[in-house]
């Protein structure tokens, strides 16, 4: 029993789901052939800032990397959470890809989690922090999860490729989560959104609102989109512009899409006089464009939308060991990949059964009797 | 529903008062005396609140109390058939253990049972089972004991009174949870004085009470009948065990776990013969209680270490009950029981095969046969032999060879089936070794008498299914004998038969073919289920590679998958064969199924994997890890994608990205009728079709499933969607079903609650009752509140999860859920220490626990403790202490702390007399909440109380944070004005450097602080004569000027290390009369070695020497003294030796003078001697009454005395008087 037996996984696909699996069932991990074949291989910049952030948040966890960075190992520690705490986030990647598993250890630390991160915090490739806001944590609270402790608070917006965005959170801890029986998606009664600009003028922002709602109005009067117009340090380093939409439905549900335009990363210095050439994507297109993909997300129906898939399986998974039952629309790859991480680290399968009549599945669970083992008791 | 067989169980006949008749007299009588008592009650209203805030005083208490006594409703999550209650029998020795087991399995099963060996399994009721377990002497197995009590039996000798045991084993319990206990009192007839029969028994009740709690059940056995207790009072007892009610403990709720009744070793031969003391493979039997126990998880076996389970099987109850047709009572023939290592129970189920086993009475042989086996010994027995021996001495057996001439009809992964056959020959070849050549003959005549019921079976051999629905497998072997050695192994393939002669009891056990004739058993086998399996297999190949896989998975070491699958059917229905009817609907079962597993398969792959990543996790997991990747079925959407990155490197490495939205294949939602299409989704648009979709529940979509068109090949008949229609027809319909569906959930829970009220009490048949009963109950929790709320949330989703796991089928459940409660599995452990089958004892039942989240892994614990009242020591830290926590025992070394008011820990060195402490050990993570208990001595002939301490978990840590004081000393070396240099504090520059700006004190009370190592030149003279600079010198400020002579402390705290070190009990690894030896106390350790306790001179306590402190005259500078006035200065007039004139001078006194002063002194005279003696007279006075007071006294006290007694002897006159009243 001394000798620590590893478990061993291949690849960095999945990494943030297989760590916090990892964490949360406290397995040791030992990944190998991370992006071995690449030219360069190893560890990407923002794999290594979420190594970091979950030695941040737990306790006396160990991780080895190997010289290449194509090997890992990941020895997991209790999750203690705790307040003051700054996370650097990066460039790579906006701060949705750091937030999605920082919640649920969250939910299962010893202390109320305080943490303010920084990087970018809205990207066309993550969740934006405002859709966390607006459906996330929501979602939450359909397990069991008290809504007031959660909080998300937006200093400063910052787009890739410089970031310079803020954000803190808050994420109260629970003993365990309950099971939920959540397959009446509703209909839609409203339509709210956000859309945002940063160090560029405002009208983008209003040229967008304007495009999304020229979508909307066909269906549905209550549209409702503001605009979060940034300047100076609120507005971070770069120059975007974005726009994040939920659809919530009679009955509770939120349905979010959002995207953000911005000049992409990687390009350097010298690249900085290309930047005027390379045409973004003009804001009305964007409005139009993200109007439609939420209309999408609404046409596919489920209690979620597809981002939301992946964590909404993994709270099922995590609850005790009641039967929970949810209804998606397609379930996306990402929400494939979960579900089969689940399977491998939890032990627990879904049923998974489709529901032709609407083109939704339904997926049930036995929960997999998850508590919060690390919270003191007095 | 297995619930609503629970709930509508026995119904009993009302209790219907008397209306006439003496005892309806005397009762009216009763109850008029008490209302007259209550008219002529002097003062009503004395006992009325007289205050307000009293009253609301006494009524919060009274509400508080009652919400004490609330206890947080827990959900049991065990459906369906309970396994059996756990009736531990507990006891000192030679207390009447095993009489009062045997006694109740007698009155249970009417057999006499000759030993108690191993838990023993009887069926006590229509919907109970009880298991009797012994509890062994020993403080482990007491431990063990204590896990697995439903119910614990308190054997106490009522002639001797409590024994240490008792308090021990009733101490264990309630740290491990406090099941059930019942004492039972025996040896009663060993008084011979009724009355002081009476008051020992009053006696010991009332301790036993303090105990537990007052009213505590304690039964009394009065004595021996014919060496057995007498049958009424076992009677009694039985009664009382069989209406006991038996609620969830937190700890067993959330762990599976389970009682091994049955242990084989299975072992591969070679192996054993290669190397006797190589790790074995061990089966082990039981039923699972607590809570579901999924194929990955680990398990704990108690005194052998943990264990990851190599097989999971379930197998069909050896104990059913018996059925729960509508009867008065039980059957004589329905009175199982079932304990196989006491060598009882008729059949022995295995997974492949079933053991009968035979009495030796019940065997009889005529003397002539004997006669004849003697005579035919020779030759009979050289034909057995032979054939053993060749199957023995045959280089590769025909099984061996034909699994190497694979035919295979389906694409399998050749390693799975490979595996599988390796496990197969492994288990089967096992009990060949045991085999016994000698008793033969015995066997041999058995068989030819049973000969005709064999012949039948014989024929049909093949048919395996049905024989194992039967249960009894009996098999021709006589036959098997008289034919030659190649039809035998011709034979061979199919049916094996092995003889174990095993403690004088005799074992046929029939093994079949392995495997290997897949295609053949399923051409012969034209109505088996396994074929329906097939012909639906035929229709998708995807599906029956997976089936297959799974059921190769499933049983690994089982022979056909078609026999694995008979094996499931037959657990699910017991007839599902011949009933046509039945059969189609299984198939149509069936089909749906396929299409449910359509998408899982989609998403999981292969079943396959999953429990193989358990059993060997870092051997296997990469490689199927891959191969998964290989194998998988990607969605449309992902093959595409990765056919692009097509490398198998870029796929394990795709991007982690939750976002998935593709901007370039929108529609254009401009368009009217695409935006039209989803207006339904809108509550712009139809509300009941969107209510339609939304609402389409399980009952509907589980017919949705049913949907996909099939064709039962056989009848040709085409099963087609009727419901697609009806979908769309009948959408309020729907509607309505949904909230049918809800309302029954909800009555349903309010019906379990209902019963869980009154249990029993009531018979839930009449559904309109139970309606009321509802109802009433409903309107009465919207009174009570929270707690009643709680309770139905429960409830609620209980039912939920009943009716949700009902929706699937039986393997699909197994998957999600894994093994349910109550089932009897079979467990394959590999490479246990031989030790474990060496040295097992079937008295010592082994506990078998499955290990929660998280609770493999080895970290700090810091529990709450207190050391027992009656353990006489306290506890030292770091001195190795046997903890039991969970399912685990191990040793470990402690480091007790206290928590200070600014929360920091600090060591104590010993645990405080009577408080609790926080104590930090290292060992496997247990989860917070769960109980400790300590030992320290496990050996049997220690007199006093075992039990050290009790403890329970507050949180585990990775890393411990207990400090200690430390004091750093230091003297001064140099002092400045209000600087210093300290020596002798630090040793290192370094040091210094940690500690700068750290507080520190001088003994006299002068604060200051650490600056900075001091600089070479200051206080290092050695430096600059050449020697080497002496580091650890600092430079300190202090708010005075210190002096040399001071010393200067610095007070920090240090972290204390937690050893760690955990020594896992291996008390099973052992012979069991041996007391386990592990790390010992240092006290032991000098005892063993005779070395006296080493003394610290300077922690000595010695008077303290303080000499008188001399100091220095005070000198003041001339230039400051020339200021001084003048009376300030210092005159320093040189000492004269001869006395000044004043003093030497004589007083020469006037006459007159000399007069007055002679007189005065006269007067004075006097006056001294008149105070003198009124004084002395005061005294003499003072004494008189201080004599005649105590005088006084004496008489007062004796009259006191007298008094006293008077009014006692009064008193107890008056007491016997009424006493004799009474008695009278």
């Amino acid at each position: 029993m001394g000798k620590i037996t590893y478990k061993r996984l291949k690849g960095s696909q999945n990494m943030r789901q297989r760590l916090l699996l990892a964490t949360l069932k406290s397995t040791p991990v030992l990944i190998e052939d991370i992006h071995a074949g690449d030219t360069l291989p190893g560890l990407r910049p923002h794999e290594i800032s979420l190594l970091r952030l979950f030695e941040k948040l737990t306790d006396d966890c160990l991780i080895e990397i190997n010289e290449t960075g194509t090997k890992l190992k990941y020895k997991p520690g209790i999750i203690v959470g705790g307040s003051h705490l700054v996370h650097d986030c990066g460039f790579s990647r906006a701060i949705g890809y750091f937030l999605e598993p920082l919640i649920l250890l969250g939910l299962f630390a010893r202390k109320t989690l305080v943490i303010i991160l920084k990087g970018i915090t809205n990207d066309s490739k993550d969740p934006s922090v405002d859709t966390f806001r607006s459906t996330t944590f929501p979602l939450l609270r359909h397990f069991g999860v008290p809504s007031e402790g959660l909080k998300l608070e937006i200093k400063s917006r910052g787009v890739s490729p410089h970031g310079g965005g803020e954000v803190h959170l808050t994420i109260p801890t629970v003993q365990h989560l309950t099971a939920t029986m959540w397959t009446d998606e509703g209909m839609v009664k409203r339509i709210r959104g956000e859309a945002f600009t940063t160090r560029v003028s405002i009208q983008l922002g209003n040229e967008m609102i304007y495009a999304a709602r020229g979508i909307f109005n066909r269906l549905l009067p209550d549209v409702y989109i503001a605009s979060d117009y940034r300047k100076r340090l609120e507005a971070g380093n770069s120059p975007g512009y974005g726009i994040s939409l939920v659809a919530e439905t009679t009955s509770g549900c939120c349905i979010s899409a959002d995207t953000t335009v911005s000049y992409p990363r990687g390009d350097e210095e010298e690249d900085i006089e290309d930047e005027g050439k390379k045409e973004l994507i003009p804001a009305a297109d964007v409005g139009e464009k993200l109007a439609s993909v939420l209309l999408e997300e609404i046409e596919k129906g489920g209690v979620v939308d597809s981002t939301h898939q992946g964590l909404l399986f993994l709270l099922c998974a995590l609850c005790p060991k009641d039967v929970s039952k949810v209804r998606v629309g397609k379930l996306s790859p990402y929400g494939i990949e979960t579900l089969r991480e689940i399977r491998d680290f939890l032990d627990v399968q879904f049923v998974i059964k489709p529901d032709p009549s609407t083109g939704t599945v339904i997926l049930k669970c036995w929960g997999s009797g998850m508590k919060n083992l690390s919270r003191k008791t007095t | 529903m297995a619930m609503d067989i629970g709930a509508d169980g026995q119904s009993h006949k009302a209790h219907r008062s008397r209306h006439s008749g003496s005892s309806a007299k005397k009762k009216t009588k009763a109850r008029n005396k008490e209302q007259n008592s209550d008219q002529k009650q002097q003062n009503p209203k004395a006992f009325a609140f007289r205050s307000n805030a009293k009253a609301k005083r006494l009524q919060s208490r009274a509400i508080e109390k009652e919400q004490r006594r609330l206890h947080l409703p827990v959900i049991d999550r065990s459906y369906g058939e309970l396994p059996p209650f756990v009736v531990v029998v507990q006891g000192p020795p030679q207390v009447g253990k095993s009489l009062l087991i045997k006694s109740l399995v007698k009155h249970y099963t009417k057999h006499n049972l000759p030993e108690v060996r191993g838990p023993i399994t009887i069926v006590s009721g229509k919907q109970r089972r009880l298991q009797f377990v012994e509890c062994p002497n020993d403080i482990n197995g007491m431990i063990d004991a204590a896990k697995f009590a439903d119910l614990a039996l308190l054997l106490i000798d009522g002639s001797y009174g409590f024994e240490m045991e008792t308090f021990e084993f009733l101490n264990i319990l309630q740290v491990h949870g406090f099941p059930k206990v019942m004492g039972v009192l025996t040896h009663l007839d060993k008084f011979k004085d009724v009355k002081k029969l009476k008051k020992t028994k009053q006696r010991l009740k009332h301790r036993f009470w303090t105990e537990i709690y007052d009213g505590a059940k304690l039964f009394y056995l009065s004595g021996l009948i014919h060496g057995k207790y007498p049958k009424r009072e076992v009677h009694n007892l039985a009664r009382f065990i069989s209406v006991m009610k038996f609620p969830p403990l937190s700890w067993r709720t959330s762990h599976p776990y389970i009682l091994v009744d049955r242990l084989e070793d299975v072992t591969p031969p070679e192996r054993l013969q290669m190397n006797s003391k190589c790790d074995r493979n061990v089966a082990l039997y039981g039923y699972l209680r607590g809570c579901n126990l999924k194929k990955g998880t680990k398990v704990h076996i108690a005194g052998v270490g943990d264990f990851s389970l190599a097989g999971v099987t379930g197998l069909s109850d050896p104990c059913p009950l018996p059925s729960a047709a509508k009867k008065k009572g039980l059957r004589d023939k329905e009175k199982l029981f079932y304990a196989p290592m006491s060598g009882l129970g008729d059949l022995l189920y295995d997974k492949d095969a079933v053991y009968i086993n035979i009495n030796d009475h019940f065997v009889q042989y005529s003397k002539v046969d004997e006669m004849e086996g003697t005579t035919n010994k020779g030759n009979k027995q050289d034909v057995g032999e032979a054939l053993v021996k060749s199957l023995q001495t045959i280089k590769n057996p025909i099984d061996e060879k034909l699994e190497k001439s694979k035919i295979s009809f389906f694409s399998q992964n050749p390693n799975s089936s490979l595996e599988a056959e390796d496990h197969n020959r492994g288990s089967d070849e096992a009990p060949k070794l045991i085999r016994d050549i000698e008793p033969l003959k015995q066997y041999q005549s058995n068989g030819e008498e049973d000969e005709s019921d064999f012949d039948l079976d014989g024929s049909e051999s093949s048919d395996q299914d049905e024989s194992v629905s039967e249960g009894a497998m009996l098999k021709n072997e006589g036959r098997n004998f008289q034919e030659g050695n190649a039809d035998v192994s011709e034979r061979l393939g199919r049916v094996k038969e092995q003889v174990e002669f095993h403690n004088g009891r005799k074992r046929r056990k029939a093994i079949f073919g392995d495997g290997v004739d897949h295609s053949n058993l399923k051409s012969t086998d034209e109505e088996n289920e396994g074929d329906e399996d097939d012909d639906d297999d035929d229709d998708d190949d995807d599906n029956d590679e997976g089936e297959d896989d799974r059921s190769n998975e499933d049983n690994e070491s089982c022979s056909g998958s078609e026999f694995s699958d008979g094996d499931e059917e037959d657990l699910k229905s017991q007839d599902a064969m011949g009933n046509i009817s039945k059969w189609r609907a299984s198939l149509v079962e069936r089909a749906s199924k396929k299409q449910n597993t359509n998408l899982m398969q989609l998403v999981y792959g292969k079943s396959a994997s999953i429990s193989n990543t358990s059993a060997n996790e870092v051997k296997d997991n990469g490689e199927n890890e891959e191969s998964d990747e290989d194998e998988f079925f990607k969605p449309k959407g992902q093959r595409a994608k990765n056919s692009i990155e097509g490398l198998n490197g870029g796929n394990i490495n795709t991007e982690d990205c939750s976002k998935c939205t593709k901007f370039s294949e929108l529609k254009n939602w401009k368009e009217e009728e695409v935006y039209e299409s989803i207006r339904d989704r809108f509550v712009t648009g139809d509300w009941s079709k969107g209510a339609l979709r939304n609402q389409m529940s399980e009952a509907k979509t589980e017919e949705d499933d049913m949907d996909g068109d099939f064709e039962d090949l056989e009848t040709g008949e085409k099963y087609e969607s009727h419901q697609k229609d009806d979908s769309s027809n009948g959408g309020i319909q729907k509607e309505d079903d949904d909230a049918i569906e809800e309302r029954r959930l909800k009555k349903l829970a309010l019906r379990a609650k209902f019963d869980s009220h009154y249990d029993g009490s009531e018979s839930p048949e009449e559904e309109t009752d139970i309606q009321n009963g509802g109802k009433f109950h409903r309107s009465q929790a919207n009174d009570s509140g929270y707690y009643d709320k709680l309770k139905e949330e429960i409830e609620l989703q209980k039912q939920i999860n009943i009716a949700e796991l009902e929706d699937l089928d039986e393997t699909t459940r197994l998957e999600i859920e894994g093994l349910r409660t109550g089932m009897y599995l079979r467990l394959e452990v590999q490479d246990v220490p031989f030790e474990m089958i060496e040295y097992f004892d079937p008295c010592h039942p082994i506990l078998v626990g499955g290990i929660g989240l998280g609770e493999e892994n080895i970290g700090y614990m810091q529990t709450r403790l207190k050391r027992h009242r009656w353990h006489k020591k306290v506890l030292k830290t770091r001195d190795p202490i046997i903890v039991s926590i969970g399912w685990r025992r191990y040793q470990t070394t402690p480091v007790y702390a206290i928590e200070d008011q600014n929360g920091r820990h600090r060591m104590l060195k010993y645990t405080p007399e009577h408080m609790h402490c926080l104590a930090m050990f290292w060992g496997p993570l247990a989860p917070p909440k769960t109980g400790v208990l300590a030992v320290q001595n496990l050996s049997n002939n220690q007199a006093a109380f075992r039990i050290i301490a009790t403890a329970y978990v507050l949180e585990f840590n990775h890393a411990a944070r207990i400090v200690k004081k430390i004091k750093l000393v230091g003297y001064p070396c140099k002092i400045f004005k209000k600087t210093a240099l300290i020596k002798d504090m630090f040793t290192s520059d370094l040091e210094v450097a940690r500690f700068e700006g750290a507080a520190i004190r001088t003994v006299s009370g002068i604060r200051g602080q650490v600056k900075k190592a001091a600089k070479e030149e200051i206080g290092n003279q050695p430096k600059k004569k050449g020697g080497h600079a002496r580091e650890g010198i600092a430079r300190c400020t202090f708010e005075d000027r210190i002096l040399m002579s001071d010393i200067v402390f610095l007070r920090a705290w240090t972290q204390v290390e937690v050893p760690q070190f955990y020594n896992p009990l291996t008390t099973s690894l052992q012979p069991r009369q041996k007391t386990w030896q592990g790390m010992k106390t240092v006290t032991e350790l000098r005892r063993e070695h005779n070395l006296p306790i080493p003394v610290n001179k300077d922690s000595l306590y010695k008077p303290i020497e303080r000499k008188p402190r001399k100091f220095n005259p005070l000198v003041i500078p001339k230039a400051l003294q020339a200021d001084l006035p003048f009376e300030s200065k210092p005159k320093s007039i040189p000492h004269q030796k001869r006395p000044l004139l004043e003093d030497r001078r004589a007083v020469v006194m006037e006459p007159h003078e000399r007069k007055v002063h002679a007189l005065v002194q006269h007067l004075q005279l006097i006056r001294n001697d008149k105070m003198k003696k009124r004084k002395h007279k005061e005294e003499q006075k003072w004494k008189e009454v201080e004599a005649q007071r105590a005088r006084d006294e004496q008489v007062l006290r004796k009259r006191r005395r007298e008094e006293r007694q008077e009014r006692y002897r009064e008193q107890d006159k008056l007491k016997k008087k009424i006493r004799r009243h009474v008695e009278a």
